[in-house]
């Protein structure tokens, strides 16, 4: 086991590299190639201080780094775990009522959901909030300073939400179409006529043979919902790292943006080396690839 | 007399049959053709700019939605129902041009690797799909958008190169899934060469289905280009993004400048999503006419 975590590891370490030197030169023709700007990436002199308009208190990279992750933590927690826990539950479901296309019914509400401007939900909560409980609305406005701080959990649910729908959608349906291949297959047929019953071809044969899929299609569902969540906290006002990214891009910050694509990809990085140790350990007898 | 009238009578009932042979693809075909109609009525009029509609005059004539001005007016007293709709159509032409050429791109972009008739020649894909999840779509647009300072032109660039790297590893997927169908291995054992096989037996196969990722993509996209125009990065052009954030600063004055242009972008987005489903079900388990 250990050497396996290590492997993947490596891997994740070398793909994380890659990702930050892509990041590096993206900027680069960006910003000085099409942009036209003085300042190169490389230099040590185009990043200086930590801007004013990225803090209101004087604050290192790092500690503005630190800042960032921790407003956004109570998104990312109210977000991730509720994809996974629809994602992977309703699929399954849609995938068992096949006949019944029970995965497009399960996704129906989210994928209704998703066809809504993510910028613009998070605009009408404010608008609601404003005119009908008369307290400003967007999560920079107010701040709780004594008492239980109820209203942080409000503004990360408010933007984790269109985020969740999204990502939800996207894996009830991916879950569902592996699950959905996976039953196509002829050996489930040699079962069926050997007397297996229906349920023990599903769970014991179709969805125990289609785990290691099942792990591997999460990545691209957080990688997608890490993009929303740049422009849902932006919109909301919600000072968290993908908010970060976009006023760096704004101020030309090449620190801020650094700071933030970097910490997405770890974040991603991380995410999809749980799944791939996940994957390696679960594999089972038989299945190749 | 009465030959004439069968003649006319047969070519009725040829035609009415033919119509019916294609209901499937007319059931897809017209809600596309009177959405996309509907959009780009008055299309002369799109180069009118946000700044300059949401810009506050001394004495502002804004209207709130009455039976007149369902979406109410601007502060210059423009119909924001007609504007939503022009910007609307702004947005689906940025996501049909990008689309277009993202698949292309794409397409181009497998098909340098499909003729090589090595076991692992989509590895080099793979790994690069696998590295670029780590880097989100949004915050690469963001970042080419944002560091030219903001214009469609790059927006448009920043789209394509996105769709095609998404879509690549899908294609080599399906290229290989397509090597494995009896006709292609029946094709090797006749002695085709490898380019008569991908050209004639699995390109078409693919071509097909890159209508139902079209039909898939573009309401998508048109959400991802009302994103950027929100944050400002595609330029001061007509886009429900852009009329959604300058509304945002009306919010206690006019707070219909931000809400409506939103109900226009949900409804065509629904529309897209729900058409670019069928199509791409359609296309994917049953057989349709020829005039697909």
């Amino acid at each position: 086991m250990a050497r396996i975590v290590l492997q993947r590891l490596l891997v994740s370490m070398i793909r994380f590299a890659a990702a930050g030197i892509a990041l590096i030169v993206l900027i680069e023709f960006a910003f000085c190639v099409i942009g036209g700007s003085d300042l190169h990436v490389w230099k040590p002199d185009s990043y200086g201080p930590v801007p004013p308009e990225l803090s209101p208190r004087p604050v290192s990279w790092a500690g503005l780094l630190e800042d960032r992750v921790r407003v956004s933590l109570p998104v990312v927690v109210l977000c991730i775990p509720g994809i996974l826990l629809i994602g992977y539950s309703w699929g399954l479901l849609g995938a068992r009522l096949r006949r019944f296309r029970g995965a497009r019914l399960l996704a129906s509400p989210f994928s209704l959901f998703a066809c809504v401007p993510g910028f613009w939900f998070v605009g009408l909560v404010a608008i609601y909030s404003y005119f009908h409980w008369r307290r400003p609305g967007f999560a920079n406005d107010l701040v709780v300073e004594r008492g239980p701080d109820l209203l942080t959990w409000w503004h990360a649910a408010i933007v984790a939400l269109p985020a969740l729908a999204a990502g939800a959608a996207w894996q009830i349906r991916a879950v569902s179409d592996v699950l959905e291949k996976e039953v196509t297959r002829p050996y489930l047929r040699g079962l069926f006529m050997a007397g297996y019953s229906e349920e023990d071809i599903f769970y014991r044969n179709a969805f125990r043979r289609a785990l290691p899929q099942l792990f591997a299609i999460s990545g691209s569902t957080l990688s997608s919902v890490a993009g929303s969540l740049v422009c849902l906290e932006y919109a909301f006002r919600y000072p968290g790292i993908g908010s970060l990214l976009v006023e760096s891009v704004k101020l030309g910050s090449y620190g801020g943006i650094l700071l933030s694509a970097l910490a997405l990809a770890a974040a991603l990085s991380l995410a999809v080396l749980i799944g791939e140790v996940a994957v390696k350990l679960i594999r089972p007898e038989g299945v190749g690839g | 007399m009465n030959r004439r009238n069968s003649r006319i009578l047969r070519g009725l009932a040829r035609f009415f049959v033919r119509l019916w042979q294609m209901r499937r693809v007319l059931l897809l075909v017209v809600p596309y053709l009177l959405l996309l109609g509907w959009l780009f009525v008055g299309g002369g009029r799109m180069d009118v700019r946000p700044a300059e509609l949401y810009g506050i005059p001394e004495e502002p004539a804004w209207e709130s939605p009455d039976a007149e001005h369902w979406f109410g007016t601007t502060g210059n007293g423009a119909d924001l129902f007609e504007l939503s709709r022009l910007a609307m159509a702004t947005s689906v032409s940025v996501a049909v041009v990008s689309v277009s050429f993202g698949i292309a791109l794409a397409l181009l972009l497998s098909m340098l690797f499909v003729f090589d008739p090595g076991e692992r020649r989509f590895k080099l894909v793979r790994i690069v799909g696998q590295t670029g999840f780590l880097v989100p779509s949004m915050v690469v647009l963001v970042i080419l958008t944002g560091g030219t300072g903001g214009s469609l032109g790059v927006a448009i660039l920043g789209l394509i190169l996105v769709i095609a790297f998404h879509l690549c590893p899908v294609l080599a997927d399906w290229f290989q899934e397509g090597e494995s169908g009896f006709d292609v291995v029946a094709g090797y054992v006749l002695g085709l060469s490898r380019r008569e096989i991908v050209m004639n037996r699995i390109l078409p196969k693919i071509l097909r289905r890159l209508v139902g990722v079209f039909a898939g993509y573009v309401p998508v996209v048109v959400l991802v280009e009302m994103t950027l125009s929100f944050l400002g990065l595609t330029g001061d052009r007509l886009s429900c993004g852009a009329m959604i954030a300058y509304g945002q600063g009306l919010i206690i004055e006019a707070p219909w400048m931000s809400i409506y242009p939103g109900l226009m972008a949900t409804f065509v987005v629904f529309v897209l999503a729900l058409l670019g489903w069928r199509v791409s079900a359609a296309l994917r388990t049953g057989p349709l006419p020829r005039l697909f």
